[in-house]
């Protein structure tokens, strides 16, 4: 365990000097870059796939994934629109049962998962069809707009000068932090993915960890498809399409390891800040979208590359 | 028991489905403006400017501006067409910069990084078109707000988050074209259906509600059999297309395209199909995927604009915008080879009529 | 993993029929879904059935059941590659590029097969030697394969093919040749996977790495050999996909890739790795093709056509596990 610890924590490192190195040279490439109100409103642009890749480090911790992130945001976007407008619900009302069919859906994918020991990628790459679909057809294909003014405020509002999902994210992040981190069902989530059947033995239960940890991440997709409502102030059914990719990558980057057992919410905010810099940075140095993705993809093979060759002793 | 309840959901859905045979599906709910059955020209309501306005722009007259076009998605032919036709268009007027970057899928979320982050680069001008005119707009009037000129073409957002608009033609006056060149190629009391990209791309939803009025209203005997998706993806469209066909066999006489990679595609079905000439196929196309289509006879005409123009005018009008040559009231704007362009709609300027390529012109264009 | 050991368990002490079904359940399962659907959509819609439709449908997906079949080696070997729809969109415009620049023929089929094999095999080295996690390595080159086919093309479309390079709409005693590929590169992937030294291989790694290493198999070289053979099967669904039409879109193909895993797995293979057969993916990208083109039949409104196929995915996934289940 120390040895493990050591070697995540080193991956840490090295993509703790990455970050400040990818900073420092984007700084240096246009002076819009390092400004409050860019910062700031990077942070705004980051909210969504921030919080999400907070459980999916859970998930991908334990040795699962949840590809169905990017539908379920779709689908509790949508649910929104059709609770408020077609059913005539108070909007804080329709928000918050949004959230509950997030986590309804996070909670089959959890069910599927365990009951009928389904493994994690095929069981949500068919609920990724089957949320995304339910929004395409619950929708018919039809926006829901017009919403009331302070219903704004969380997307594309500010609390005390910053961006208020930026707050919601730091809490959710430091709330992940110390779960994972200070607690035994953090301690469970660990145990799971490094060796699930010694874990069983253990006495943890392994079903409930599994099944907390993917309803926590439909759960959490659903805020997020709340506070993306709320910043583009209209309902779709092709919101958060390819999401997916993009948390597991921040994720991934973040030094948690696909095989289970390893990672940190430390590691995978600063996965997150470096793709969201990345993006940010070279466009405003005048790199065009298809050559920053062509960075983002070396960044991620080089990161993990650099990591490895700094364990070398670790298990790979 | 869940298993159950998953069949229960499944018996659900189809059973739902069934309620939406009525209308044609892949239409939007805004209300339609159906033109005239006979060529009378739409009637033009005169509406004062509803455009937005930059607040603090610096004076750009006839200096160099930075221009930065973000269109629904980079990498497909359409959008390569708007391209060029800016780079003339900055080719000629020797004072503007462009350039185009955006995402690489139809994505909403990431066209609003990217317009995002080019406001924070300090452009001078922002050339759009909207994958979604509600989500663009919050980020549209940041950029107004920081003294940017912001002209969309392609697809609109609402109105008061930009200057102006060119739109390539409007709805209803491409929905008259499309049904009226199916209804004379197919007769009048056939059967069709139609292959789009997807249910929520804007421009198609508003072309298929405004074809349906314009049908109800002159050809009301054509009979309408169903819309697939078939994403922008000329494999899928192809399949969905052969299967249509499949399905409805002699019923079947025609097939209408609504994205430039629906209608090659579609028209590539049927001559796999061996159906040419029996099945007749319509759509909005670029003319260099249709030609081969269209000197075999397979297809008989094809409808759109030219998109080079469009990008072409774009930068024009976003010029004179940043000039001040063009202001809110003014009825029409020059924009270099194509003369002088109309402003319609409020804040709208129009291209002008769609056009419609057949075997005798189609050799003459190339994009 | 327990469903396995107790798979094998009892496969060793049941008869020949049990035996064939726990080896190729998933194969049975699909095929039975694939006959029921024939079946039942045919009685509602007989056109369904008619040999043109037939022959869509078999056309349809033979790309993607071609590259299922490299996908499951990589999948049984306990590795994955997202990135294979950015590979294949590459491919594609250069054997299209190749093609309209007035190379033979030959060369424009030859080329992106062989671009294929040194990009999988490039893969294949930083998974086995430099030990990145697949996914990792896939989802970065994912990203560059994209981002750089666009950089090159800006998505300018390749027309104007000449007709003797459109390989997939050749046909031979009536049948289009994808389907022919389809069955007979998938039949050749089989016995390989069964019969030789290096398919079990293939297994073993995927099933344990460690003990395949004690047992004499050169873990690295034969992971970098998987990947190769992969990227053969992608340049080849590629030229199959850029010949289908007459004009070649130069882009990444939308959820390629989730569609070529998906067919994959549904078929049967544990994406734990160790287990699996790639007649079970070539009969899971029929059975989707067979689905998509069930529900335009059956006019299921097209708003909910994708839940629909969802379900049905999710349908075919839990038959398998209840089956698993009742065998173990």
């Amino acid at each position: 365990m120390t040895l493990s610890l050591r070697s995540f924590m080193r991956h840490e490192a090295v993509l703790g000097i990455l970050l400040v190195l990818v900073l420092f040279v984007l700084a240096q490439q246009s002076d819009k870059f390092f400004t409050t109100a860019n910062i700031l409103n990077q942070g705004r642009l980051m909210t969504e796939i921030g919080l999400i890749a907070l459980p999916m480090t859970f998930v991908i911790i334990t040795g699962g994934i949840d590809l169905s992130v990017g539908s379920i945001l779709g689908l509790c976007a949508i649910l929104l629109g059709v609770f408020w407008q077609n059913l005539g619900l108070p909007l804080p009302a329709a928000m918050a049962l949004a959230v509950c069919v997030g986590a309804l859906a996070g909670l089959v994918n959890g069910l599927i998962i365990t009951r009928f020991k389904v493994p994690p990628l095929i069981a949500t790459l068919a609920t990724l069809a089957l949320y995304r679909g339910l929004a395409e057809g619950i929708s018919q294909a039809r926006s829901v707009r017009g919403y009331p003014e302070w219903f704004f405020v969380l997307g594309q509002g500010e609390v005390l000068g910053v961006p208020t999902q930026l707050w919601i994210l730091i809490v959710f992040a430091i709330g992940a932090a110390a779960i994972l981190g200070l607690t035994t069902f953090g301690r469970a989530t660990y145990a799971v993915g490094a060796n699930e059947t010694a874990a069983r033995f253990s006495g943890i239960n392994v079903d409930r960890t599994k099944l907390l940890i993917y309803t926590a991440s439909g759960l959490v997709s659903g805020i997020a498809a709340v506070i993306f409502v709320s910043r583009v102030s209209t309902t779709r059914s092709d919101m958060g399409t390819g999401v997916e990719l993009d948390v597991i990558t921040a994720v991934v980057l973040g030094g948690t390891s696909i095989f289970g057992g390893r990672g940190t919410i430390i590691g995978t905010v600063i996965g997150l800040i470096l793709v969201q810099a990345l993006k940010n940075g070279l466009a405003l140095s005048g790199v065009k979208g298809d050559g920053t993705i062509v960075v983002i993809g070396v960044v991620l093979i080089f990161a993990i590359l650099a990591s490895n060759l700094f364990s070398r002793n670790g298990d790979g | 028991m869940k298993t159950k309840t998953i069949l229960m959901a499944a018996g659900l859905v189809l059973a739902s489905s069934a309620a939406y045979a009525a209308s044609w599906t892949g239409g939007d709910d805004l209300p339609t403006n159906p033109l005239a059955c006979d060529a009378t020209p739409g009637e033009v309501v005169a509406k004062p400017y509803d455009g937005g306005v930059p607040t603090n722009a610096p004076d750009r007259n006839g200096k160099k501006i930075t221009v930065v076009d973000v269109p629904k998605l980079i990498g497909v032919g359409y959008f390569s067409a708007t391209t060029k036709g800016q780079a003339e268009a900055a080719k000629e007027l020797g004072n503007v910069d462009v350039k185009t970057d955006g995402p690489t899928k139809a994505n909403i979320d990431e066209q609003i990084t990217f317009i995002d982050n080019y406001v924070t680069s300090g452009v001078d001008g922002i050339l759009f078109a909207a994958n979604d005119p509600v989500a663009i707009a919050p980020v549209l009037k940041k950029a107004l707000a920081a003294g940017i000129n912001v002209v969309g073409y392609d697809a609109n957002s609402t109105p008061d988050a930009r200057q102006w608009f060119v739109n390539q033609a409007e709805f209803n006056g491409v929905a008259k074209s499309l049904v009226d060149n199916l209804a004379k190629e197919i007769g009048e009391d056939s059967a069709f259906a139609i292959v789009t990209s997807t249910f929520t791309t804007p421009n198609q939803a508003r072309w298929i509600a405004e074809m349906a009025a314009y049908a109800a209203k002159c050809h009301p005997k054509l009979e309408f059999l169903e819309t697939v998706e078939a994403q922008e993806d000329n494999v899928l469209s192809f399949n969905q297309a052969t299967t249509l066909i499949n399905k409805h066999g002699d019923k079947l006489k025609g097939i209408v395209g609504m994205t430039s990679v629906a209608t090659p595609a579609a028209a590539e079905a049927v001559t796999q199909s061996g159906l040419c000439g029996k099945v007749a196929v319509v759509g909005l196309a670029t003319p260099n995927a249709m030609k081969p289509y269209v000197e075999k006879d397979c297809v008989k005409s094809v409808v759109l604009w030219n998109p080079v123009d469009l990008g072409y005018a774009a930068i024009y009008v976003l010029r004179a915008a940043a000039d001040g040559t063009l202001k809110p009231g003014d009825t029409s704007v020059k924009a270099g080879k194509l003369g002088e362009l109309k402003v319609v709609n409020g804040s709208e300027i129009l291209l002008g009529s769609p056009f419609v390529f057949d075997k005798s012109n189609i050799g003459q264009f190339d994009f | 993993m327990s469903f396995e050991t107790a798979t094998v368990r009892r496969s060793a002490s049941t008869g020949f029929a049990a035996r064939t079904f726990a080896t190729y359940g998933q194969e049975f399962i699909i095929l039975a879904c694939i006959v029921v659907l024939f079946v039942a959509v045919g009685l509602i819609a007989p056109r369904f059935i008619s040999p043109t439709n037939l022959t869509t449908i078999f056309v349809g997906n033979a790309y993607i059941a071609v590259a299922a079949i490299g996908m499951s080696m990589v999948i049984i070997s306990g590795h994955i590659d997202v990135s294979v729809g950015s590979l294949i969109g590459v491919l594609a415009t250069i054997s299209g590029t190749l093609a309209v620049s007035g190379y033979p023929v030959w060369f424009a089929w030859l080329a992106p097969v062989i671009v294929g094999m040194v990009v999988t095999s490039f893969i294949g080295v930083l998974v086995a030697y430099v030990r990145i996690p697949s996914i990792v390595v896939t989802l970065g080159m994912l990203s560059i394969l994209k981002g750089g086919l666009i950089s090159v093309t800006g998505g300018a479309w390749i027309t104007n093919l000449p007709p003797d390079y459109l390989i997939a709409q050749f046909r031979l005693f009536g049948i289009p040749s994808p389907v022919w590929f389809m069955i007979f590169l998938t039949a050749v992937a089989a016995m390989f996977m069964r019969y030789t030294a290096f398919g079990r291989s293939i297994y073993a790694i995927g099933g344990n790495g460690e003990a395949a290493r004690v047992a004499g198999i050169p873990v690295e070289r034969t992971t970098v050999t998987i990947f190769a053979i992969h990227g053969l099967f992608a340049g080849i669904a590629a030229v199959l996909f850029a010949t289908q039409l007459q004009v070649i879109q130069s882009t990444v193909p939308p959820n390629l890739e989730l569609t070529v895993i998906t067919a994959s797995v549904v078929g049967g293979v544990s994406i734990l790795g160790g287990t699996g057969t790639v007649v079970g993916s070539t009969l899971a990208a029929i059975l989707f093709a067979a689905i998509g083109s069930s529900l335009i039949f059956l006019n299921v409104s097209a708003y909910w056509l994708r839940a629909v196929q969802g379900l049905l995915i999710l349908a075919t996934v839990l038959a398998d596990m209840a089956r698993r289940h009742r065998i173990g």
